[in-house]
């Protein structure tokens, strides 16, 4: 009986003692105040600690909390415990896990155009390897053809790749396609996950217009005193431009407001508005003109069990259609030289919802995507106003819709039609000007109707052929008059036709409705078919399409086609890319955004004559074109690790024929990281550019060479600092004037002259994380371009204009503001140097008694703001 | 026995950085914040608030300190950059920059003071303050010299022939009253009630220098224009908290308009019937309305804001705000604005915290061109950050920089033909001294760096 009281005893005292035991992670403040031998400021700490800070994970966490002394700590010891306690859900634990690549992403978004959503999405929820079609993985960010074919040829067999060290024994997979796919995809099981995901995001930007953009708003609009004319001069006024008559000096900052909404992956939703600079910020918005300036979309994707396994996708609303290499469609503002479609330059092909900040190629309607087994057919309909160049075509006076279009045009900033209409006014009443306005841009000039599709055939992995058209319905007439009507519409004053020059071939041969060759039409029909075959390391593709003009549909070559080759050998450290294209100058398709060393009207008077165009908003013809340029070249493009310390990290050159002019040109480009240690890395990059190569007695040859060096050190806790040099060199033909006689400029009377500009550029960046959740990033750079120009890798956006001299400097702070809500904040400064001198030299010396002003400055402020919150 | 907390939040020597600008020498600067701990965070205090002085904001703010009595003392200090360009135009006569042609860098300081009580009543708290701040500041200042076309050729210095001058001074200060009630921890209440009193003095000159005169035969006279006024008001404002959990506050204020009672003198006239500017014309160009320098006007403003406390490794707020100011109660050619606040704070391992914020903000400027009225809207983002410490167990000090940039345009201050006097000139027929009108603006390039401190004690 003792010993049963004795145990009684001993039970209820482990039980009392057990019970005493505070749980730090789930324990009431109540609980804390009144169980612990501590202060009710000392419970406050605890309990704020887990409440705004962390749960536990040890007791030792204790002496994080600046009133827990080690006296209180070791107190506490034996009456509290730490039990496993977690509010992350699954998602939010992967998005921790993986929020380095999701912040890569949203760095690149600029570049990727709307991909790295889709990314971002597999990120999350990544999908079952087994179970994926070729074109899924493909679209995966740095998979080659090869990777893919490699998976697909093991699980076509039964086979099923179980985890991440079998998806590497796939025989023929490089190491970087398996580690890049590894955090997209499972297995096995599937993650557990949320069903329902939204993602809003808010980006505040108030950079200033580029150097082209503001070149061709500040450009005159009136004008009187061609040379040699005894007109009256030009009036100083400042309303005498674009720029100065809307005020853009003042123009507010562009804002985004973006919503996507995922339930699985199955339904998807998404809504952006964007306000570019200058625009009407959206609480000035109607529902008109959120419908129509904003861009949305609702989609379904899932598999249907209908006579077999069918993958259905339908989106209805604004969206992206890309198909083989972009020859026939791929709709997209946004211009990309040598879009190789590999590595970081993919494009993602099929039918994706698209709300990205594409808005002159958006198609709005609905597209279907239907696979199964070896067949997907595509169908997609597209009904949209586009904005368009309208000139005088009746000779009226006016700019109506009667009159003919020229082309499609993405406006930097997109007046309203009334405003436009208004300036025009003002600048044609001005005293007569003899400018009077011929051509200009019209807000939803054009309707534009789209009925197109897609059709692939796979007879086994790796190898498919597919076709691709899309009819164009417009409302009005394309027309291209002749060259010598051509040039009256399009240049101020006949003086200055003598600066058109063959490259304009390029405008001229802009697509007609009306043409005497094949008669009138409303439409425009491009059609092409695209293969791919992968044969052992090897993936040979390519795409041909044709406009279809005066030949008939069927029969390949009577038309004006684009060809595209390419080749793509991987082995573990090296790969070799071979790219052949071709298009014809007549090959005039709005959604051609394929391969191309540079964009289409390059060198014609639409970026050149900015001075000379009867409306300087033509300008933007060239500024943001997104169309190829009509080339025909190699190219050749390859990465090699020589050693563990030693990388050729990427190696091009291509070789191509401008065929509005027959101008040839080279440009390679050589890249070496070398890494003694792995902390340590120097980067050498050397670029060589020659235009014009082949005739050595052409005015036009130049030649560009850069050089960057610069050092990597990462240092603890993901720190890391870059220090850089860049030296450029130029060598090109001189402008006549610095060829006259300096007693008496104006005459070419020196008989050589050669123009060598050479210029440099150090920057320094510093990444420093304070934690996990905060990182700022500092950087500074200065420059004297001297006539060459610097473009600059910021960490979210690339900065082009760095012309003359000058320096900047700017931070970003990155800071996780939660688990789903992220805030980076960025500043920038830039000055560029005092331009009184050059502007002084370049407009002549004042005469007696006129003014001089000590500083003719330019700075840059800029902030930028985004806000994600993903729920 | 209940315990009754002391919090005195003292004097605040406020040093702020704000923008007094010339824009704004008639009518004035409204002072938005005066504390550095929400400063330093953009501003963004329409849910919550940290200080005393956040109740400017939002009455209810009071609530969220803590019980007892409290005291504040706050300083500050401002420099405005204000660099003035004339268009100029290449040698095609195209427009293609602008070049400076008179810089002023000013500094201004203001002071703060506040004390409030918060004790807890049967179920509810009541909390109150007595506050004494500024509410709107008219300080500005401009310098520019003219100099004439002498000694150019030699490489001199030009002869220096008159000093322009604009002074302003003074401001409209608040004696505040503010009262505010948590009920049911949910929902706090406040309102505020302001006696606004304050006076401005402008002064605008044109003085000849000796030099000057010696050409003229001391022909020259000098011009002074003068604006004197005072200004009193009761102002009210009116705010709620709604507290829905301890992560996330919801935060209304509204100010309705006050209309000021304005007397005093324009050049001798009575301030009733000196025009500012004229509002409109009719079809021959003959005014027909306008505004005095007696109507003064403090546009009805809507704030709300959230403020957000999550889980994070750093202790971490954020909060946004977005305010909605009803500018066309001061005039109907201004359109009414949003601005825009948000602001984080993070706690950092060493306990130090960094805060930073970002706010957009809207105003606008008034001109008249020969018979035609137009408002300028012009926008001022302001980048913030900063921090803070306790000191002595009950002090606590913080300190914000804010930095903000704008730009506009505006009318030369001192027209030209003002100084068209053949004999001041040399070469005078290569002269044509005509006013720039908006054909050819000035722009206007201001930065504004403001330093806030303010030192708290609570007991």
């Amino acid at each position: 009986m003792k010993k049963l009281i004795i145990i009684l005893l001993l039970t209820m005292s482990i039980i009392t003692i057990s019970e005493a035991i505070v749980d730090l992670n789930t324990a009431t403040l109540q609980e804390l105040k009144t169980q612990l031998p501590i202060t009710e400021e000392q419970a406050d700490d605890i309990y704020n600690y887990r409440f705004y800070i962390s749960f536990f994970q040890s007791i030792y966490q204790l002496r994080e909390i600046e009133s827990i002394d080690q006296e209180t700590l070791n107190l506490l010891k034996p009456l509290v415990s730490v039990s496993h306690y977690d509010e992350k859900d699954e998602s939010a634990q992967r998005r921790d896990d993986i929020y380095y690549l999701i912040e890569r992403l949203g760095s690149s978004e600029g570049l990727q155009e709307g991909m790295s959503d889709i990314w971002e999405d597999y990120l999350i929820s990544p999908r079952n390897i087994n179970k994926l079609a070729f074109s899924d993985i493909l679209n995966l960010p740095n998979t080659s053809p090869i990777d893919v074919a490699a998976i697909l040829n093991r699980v076509s067999v039964g086979d099923s790749i179980s985890n991440y060290r079998d998806l590497r024994k796939s025989p023929g997979i490089s190491y970087y396609g398996a580690k890049n796919l590894k955090n997209y995809i499972y297995y096995k099981e599937q993650p557990e996950m949320r069903d329902l995901y939204f993602d809003y995001q808010m980006k505040y930007n108030d950079s200033p217009y580029g150097d082209n953009e503001k070149e061709m708003y500040l450009e005159s609009m009136i004008r009187f005193d061609p040379p040699n004319d005894d007109d009256p001069d030009t009036p100083v006024i400042k309303r005498q431009s674009y720029w100065g008559y809307f005020n853009m000096e003042s123009h507010r900052a562009s804002m985004m407001n973006k919503l996507r909404m995922r339930y699985k992956d199955q339904f998807k939703a998404g809504f952006i508005y964007e306000t570019p600079k200058g625009s009407t910020p959206i609480f000035d918005s109607n529902s008109r003109t959120l419908f129509e300036d904003g861009k949305f979309y609702v989609g379904y994707e899932n598999n249907i069990n209908l006579l077999g396994r069918n993958f259905i996708k339908v989106y209805a609303g604004n969206f992206r259609a890309t198909f083989g290499e972009g020859l026939v469609m791929e709709n997209t503002d946004s211009y990309s030289p040598r879009k190789t479609g590999y590595g970081f330059n993919k494009r993602i092909t099929g039918i994706i919802g698209d709300i990205s900040r594409t808005q002159e190629y958006a198609l709005r309607g609905i597209a279907l995507d239907w696979k199964r087994n070896n067949l997907n057919a595509v169908v997609f309909l597209s009904s949209d106003k586009k904005d368009a160049v309208v000139y005088d075509s009746n000779e009226n006076g006016e700019l109506d819709d009667d009159d003919y279009i020229l082309g499609y045009i993405s406006m930097t900033n997109r007046f309203s039609n009334d405003e436009l209409e208004e300036a025009e006014a003002f600048f044609n009443d001005y005293a007569g000007n003899e400018n009077q306005v011929k051509i200009a841009p019209r807000l939803d000039a054009l309707q534009e109707d789209i009925i197109g599709g897609h059709f692939e055939y796979s007879p086994f992995i790796g190898t498919h052929i597919g076709f691709t058209g899309y009819e164009a319905v417009y409302d009005r007439e394309f027309v291209v008059p002749e060259e010598e009507e051509l040039k009256g519409i399009l240049i101020a004053d006949d003086y200055y036709f003598d600066k058109w020059k063959i490259t304009d071939n390029e405008i001229t041969s802009m697509y007609s409705t009306i043409s005497d060759e094949y008669g009138n039409r409303d439409y425009r029909r491009v059609v092409g078919f695209d293969w791919r075959t992968v044969l052992n390391n090897t993936s040979i593709q390519g795409e041909y399409a044709e406009l279809q003009t005066d030949g008939s549909l069927g029969k390949i070559g009577d038309d004006p086609s684009a060809l595209l080759i390419s080749s793509y050998t991987q082995f573990d450290n090296i790969y070799l890319l071979s790219i052949y294209r071709d298009y014809d100058l007549d090959f005039d398709n709005p959604y051609h955004r394929s391969f191309s060393e540079s964009e289409r009207f390059d060198d014609t008077v639409f970026e050149k004559l900015t001075y000379g165009l009867n409306n300087t908003l033509l300008n933007d013809m060239y500024n943001n074109s997104a169309q190829p340029s009509a080339e025909r070249g190699i190219y050749f493009e390859t990465r090699y690790q020589f050693h563990q310390m030693l990388t050729l990290t990427k190696a091009y050159l291509d070789i191509w024929e401008r065929k509005s002019d027959a101008r040839r040109g080279v440009r390679a480009q050589v890249k070496l990281e070398f890494k003694p240690i792995h902390q340590l890395r120097f980067r050498l990059r050397h670029k060589h550019q020659v235009k014009r190569y082949d005739d050595e007695m052409e005015r036009g040859k130049s030649q560009a060479d850069e050089t960057e060096l610069k050092l990597v050190v990462y240092l603890s806790n993901f720190n890391k600092l870059q220090l850089g040099y860049v030296y450029a060199r130029v060598l090109q033909p001189p402008y006549l004037s610095i060829l006259s006689d300096p007693a008496e400029p104006g005459a070419p009377d020196m008989a050589q002259a050669q123009t060598l500009s050479d210029g440099d550029m150090i920057y320094l960046d510093y990444t420093h994380h304070f934690n996990e959740n905060l990182k700022v990033i500092g950087a500074f750079s200065m420059w004297y371009a001297n006539g060459a120009s610097f473009w600059d890798f910021e960490d979210i956006e690339l900065d082009f204009d760095m012309s003359d001299r000058g320096y900047k400097a700017w931070f970003n702070i990155h800071s996780r503001i939660a688990n789903n809500v992220y805030l980076s904040l960025k500043y920038k400064y830039k000055q560029f140097l005092t331009r009184e001198l050059e502007f002084r030299e370049y407009n002549e010396i004042p005469d007696e008694g006129e003014y001089y002003f000590q500083r003719v400055e330019r700075e840059e402020n800029i902030v930028r703001l985004q806000l994600d919150w993903k729920f | 026995m209940k315990k009754v907390f002391f919090i005195i939040t003292l004097i605040t020597i406020i040093s702020g950085l704000y923008s007094y600008s010339i824009l704004e020498k008639e009518t004035g600067n409204i002072i938005g914040n005066l504390d550095p701990h929400s400063a330093a965070m953009g501003s963004a205090v329409g849910a919550g608030g940290f200080r005393l002085f956040d109740s400017m904001v939002n009455p209810a703010n009071i609530t969220g300190l803590k019980n007892g009595f409290g005291f504040q003392g706050t300083g500050g200090f401002l420099i405005d950059s204000d660099n003035r360009s004339l268009p100029m135009y290449n040698s095609f006569d195209a427009y293609c920059g602008d070049a400076v042609y008179v810089s002023n860098v000013n500094t201004f300081a203001d002071f703060a003071g506040g004390i409030y009580y918060k004790r807890a009543i049967s179920d509810f708290e009541l909390a109150a303050s007595l506050q004494y701040r500024p509410q709107i500041s008219f300080k500005a200042d401009y310098f520019e010299q003219v100099r004439n076309n002498k000694n150019s050729d030699d490489n001199g210095y030009p002869p220096k022939i008159a000093q322009n001058s604009i002074e302003s001074k003074g401001g409209i200060n608040a004696i505040a009253f503010q009262i505010a009630v948590i009920d049911t921890n949910l929902f706090s209440y406040g309102l505020e009630v302001a006696q606004l009193t304050g006076d401005s003095e402008m002064e605008r000159s044109v003085i000849w220098t000796p030099e000057a005169q010696d050409m003229m035969n001391d022909t020259l006279n000098d011009t002074i224009n003068t604006l004197d006024r005072e200004f009193s008001a009761i102002q009210f404002k009116v705010g709620a908290n709604i507290h829905f959990s301890p992560r996330f506050d919801l935060g209304l204020s509204i100010t309705p308009k006050v209309e000021l009672n304005v007397t005093g003198d324009k050049d001798g006239v009575d301030v009733d019937t000196a025009v500012f500017v004229y509002t409109k014309y009719d079809s021959t160009g003959i005014p027909t309305d306008s505004l005095t320098y007696a109507q003064y006007i403090l546009p009805m403003n809507a704030r709300i804001g959230f403020s957000y406390k999550p889980r994070n490794i750093m202790r971490t707020v954020m909060n946004c705000d977005v305010e909605y100011i009803k500018w066309s109660d001061t005039n109907p050619l201004y359109d009414d604005a949003i601005n825009y606040y948000i602001g984080v704070e993070h706690v950092l391992n060493n306990k130090i915290p960094f805060r930073f914020g970002f706010n957009y903000t809207t105003s606008y400027g008034l001109h008249e061109d020969s018979g035609f009225v137009f408002a300028d809207e012009i926008t001022t983002p302001t980048f913030t950050a900063g921090t803070g410490f306790t000191f002595l167990d009950k002090f606590t000090f913080d300190i914000s920089l804010e930095y903000s940039n704008r730009q506009y345009e505006a009318l030369d201050l001192f027209m030209d033909s003002y100084y068209d006097h053949e004999d001041l000139w040399e070469n005078y027929y290569y002269l044509n001294l005509q006013d720039r009108g908006w054909e050819n603006p000035d722009i206007v390039h201001e930065t504004f760096i403001n330093l806030k401190s303010a030192i708290s004690f609570t007991w």
